[in-house]
């Protein structure tokens, strides 16, 4: 089975204070992790902020970092190689690296941003 | 005292800085020993004086105190305690990930959360360990963990998914990474806390509304959580003996009757003991005895015969006023008078013709409704921060909550009762007032942390990058974080009092500041008795003992600073509020004339 890992960038407190504004990118993304795993899919996340150490250890990850800085993340490894960098992976694209077909429907990620007429 | 009687084993005293919790944790420490009992103390005071009260040096590991047979005195000192829970989770990748990528994870532990797990870290050792507790009858401490930080612990989600396999997903538990000891040990802790058989809770307040809101919002929070037994001390309370015709002394005394009076419908079903002002200073077994029964000491007598040269609130506004316009910002710990202040800064510049924006968090509403409309160039905003901070909360719950599973939406809702979301929800509200900085001065009277501020300014390390790369030559942008950076467009006031613990919690509210990058203009010392020329025998004792703290105030924290003195009535109106911002009399040093109104 396939792994893919997501290395998030320091998320501080879900109570959005790093940013005032909710990043929906972020809502979306749990949704559709939530949906591989169901699918036999495996995702792992590892958040700067509270893993650093997992950062530390894959070389690929720590290199990255030197590179391109904290503000490039997310990374996202699939079987330990580098497969996405700087957003975070659409469910299609989550779908194909893990091997679930995904029926059209619900191929576009849930991207309503405002509910309720409100905006995010 | 009621709350001594069938003591049990730990009892935690909790309440604002500055209400007297040490020096009682101290007296009751040393009647329960005198009592026959074994009794350890421990402080996480961060005045941290229980050394000097008791004359020895203590440390981290339990010190007899010889003067006291039966008595241990241990310091915890949670600065230390989370540098030291930092350091656990950040040390293995200092040096290995990239500078900035640290400080930012550092960043991210170095808020009051962070402090208050890291030192609830150190109470779990002390309230499970049974070597330790074989060895005691009573552990008294100094202060008590918020029902925020016990709420976290007791969240299944809290554990599941993180701590145990290290892969959950990325919600927020920063605070709980540094975490060593096993669940069940804090399980533990918890179960003692809320075990009215092992643990009394000691509210400590003063005799002012403030305080006892503040008593009364701690009481519901930790009885929700089931540390029900609890009692109520209201301390240094003025007693009628003690008025000798100062007609200050009387208003305080009437002030503080009726506050316990009025005190909130929460409190009244608790056990109250009422302990009073002393004219001696908590020094020494002898005056430890002494807080508790109604011996006497010899007053330390105490005349202030030279004022220190103070500024008064209306000279930083005549500084203040060299610009036309801009923010002025109070911060400051609760309950220490930013609100009245506010208005009496916004009254000032608006009497000398400047326009200005007032925007309060003012719950009485008293000052806002007697402030509006009177002079024609001031504008008073008032915001509930209640109300704003349940507007957010349900806004990120809604917004974020809705995809999360029933733990995922327990860790968010627990999250957002955090103190820092209020802090942000009430900031929110009142930046929409902020752009009018460019054109008038606005006041407020609150504002996040430096630590929340930071947080709030996620691409403030990216923006200094830019800026620095740029140059001067650059193209000039702003973030609103560079504007509260820059002294010409925002002033940070601190607001203290003349006591110790206020007077340091300041102080880490300005390193805090300077961690942001936010250098505070001004300090003010408000509701100094000493500048309020008081009569009384017993409040000049206590006028004496500020001028200890305004010195460190002055000479040590401070660039620039003010006193505002303690007024009699509640200066509500504008005529109360310019007398506020003036020291009224003349200050008479060494036969000169130095200022008068």
């Amino acid at each position: 089975m396939v792994t893919i890992q997501v290395f998030d960038p320091a998320l501080c407190c879900s109570t959005g204070v790093c940013s005032a504004n909710v990043d929906q990118n972020l809502i979306t993304f749990a949704a559709d992790a939530d949906w591989v795993a169901r699918q036999g899919g495996r995702v792992e996340r590892f958040n700067l902020a509270q893993q650093p150490l997992a950062f530390a250890e894959n070389v690929a990850v720590k290199e990255f970092l030197e590179r391109s800085g904290q503000e490039a993340l997310p990374l996202v490894l699939v079987d330990g190689k580098v497969a996405l960098a700087g957003r975070y992976p659409r469910r299609a694209e989550l779908a194909r690296w893990a091997g679930i077909s995904v029926p059209i429907a619900q191929a576009a990620p849930s991207g309503e941003c405002c509910s309720g007429g409100r905006c995010c | 005292m009621l709350f001594l009687e069938h003591a049990p084993a730990f009892l935690f005293f909790t309440g604002k800085g500055g209400v007297g919790k040490t020096s009682l944790a101290c007296a009751t420490a040393v009647r329960l020993a005198e009592e026959g009992k074994r009794v350890l103390l421990v402080s996480t005071d961060p005045a941290s004086n229980v050394g000097q009260v008791f004359g020895v040096t203590i440390g981290n590991s339990g010190k007899a105190i010889d003067e006291v047979p039966g008595l241990s005195a241990l310091e915890i000192d949670p600065q230390a305690a989370a540098q030291a829970y930092r350091d656990r989770i950040v040390g293995p990748v200092r040096g290995v990930l990239p500078d900035a990528v640290v400080k930012g994870i550092e960043e991210q532990l170095s808020g009051a959360c962070t402090t208050e797990i890291a030192a609830f870290d150190e109470f779990t050792a002390l309230l499970t360990d049974r070597a330790l507790l074989g060895g005691y009858d009573h552990i008294i401490f100094d202060t008590a963990p918020t029902g925020h930080t016990i709420r976290l612990l007791q969240l299944p989600g809290a554990w599941s998914g993180f701590l145990e396999t290290g892969k959950g997903d990325a919600s927020c538990l920063g605070p709980l990474a540094g975490l060593e000891k096993q669940r069940t040990q804090y399980h533990d802790a918890v179960q003692a806390l809320s075990d009215p058989e092992r643990t009394r809770l000691v509210l400590v307040a003063r005799a002012q509304q403030s305080a006892l809101g503040e008593a009364a919002r701690t009481h519901s929070e930790l009885a929700g959580i089931g540390l029900a037994r609890q009692h109520l001390v209201v301390n240094g309370v003025l007693d009628e003996n003690d008025i000798a015709g100062d007609p200050l002394a009387a208003a305080i005394f009437r002030r503080e009757r009726s506050a316990v009076a009025a005190m909130p419908d929460e409190l009244r079903d608790l056990p109250v003991d009422h302990v009073p002002l002393k004219a001696f200073n908590l020094v020494g077994v002898p005056a430890l005895r002494a807080l508790l029964s109604d011996q006497t000491l010899p007053s330390a007598v105490a005349t202030v015969t030279r004022l220190p040269q103070a500024p008064d609130l209306a000279s930083l506004v005549d500084d203040m006023a060299v610009e036309s316009h801009g923010l002025i910002m109070l911060m400051g710990k609760g309950g220490v008078g930013k609100t009245t202040l506010a208005a009496a800064i916004a009254v000032e510049l608006a009497s000398r013709g400047h326009p200005v924006h007032l925007t309060t968090s003012d719950p009485a509403a008293h000052l806002s409704e007697t402030l509006h409309g009177t002079i024609g160039n001031l504008e008073v905003s008032r915001i509930d921060p209640r109300a704003e901070t349940e507007r957010y909360r349900a806004h990120v719950l809604e917004v974020k909550g809705s995809k999360l599973d029933a733990q995922g939406r327990a860790m968010l809702e627990e999250d957002l009762r955090s103190p820092c979301t209020e802090e942000i929800a009430v900031f929110q509200a009142f930046s929409r007032i902020i752009r009018d900085a460019g054109k008038k001065f606005v006041v407020m009277d609150t504002a996040p942390t430096g630590h929340t501020l930071l947080l709030l300014d996620a691409t403030g390390a990216y923006h200094r990058e830019i800026a620095r790369q740029m140059g001067t030559n650059g193209p000039h942008f702003t973030t609103p974080m560079m504007q509260l950076q820059n002294p010409a467009r925002t002033k940070v006031l601190i607001v203290t009092l003349a006591e110790t613990t206020p007077v340091l919690e300041a102080a880490g509210l300005q390193a805090d500041l300077r961690r942001a990058g936010i250098e505070p203009w001004a300090w003010i010392v408000n509701n100094s008795l000493a500048f309020a020329r008081p009569v009384s025998p017993l409040l000049k004792v206590r006028a004496a003992n500020e001028v200890a703290q305004i010195d460190v105030v002055a000479s040590v924290h401070a660039r620039r600073w003010a006193v505002a003195p303690l007024q009699a009535e509640e200066p509500v109106g504008i005529e109360r509020l310019r007398q506020l911002a003036r020291h009224e009399q003349p200050i008479i040093e060494e036969g000169r004339h130095v200022r008068t109104m």
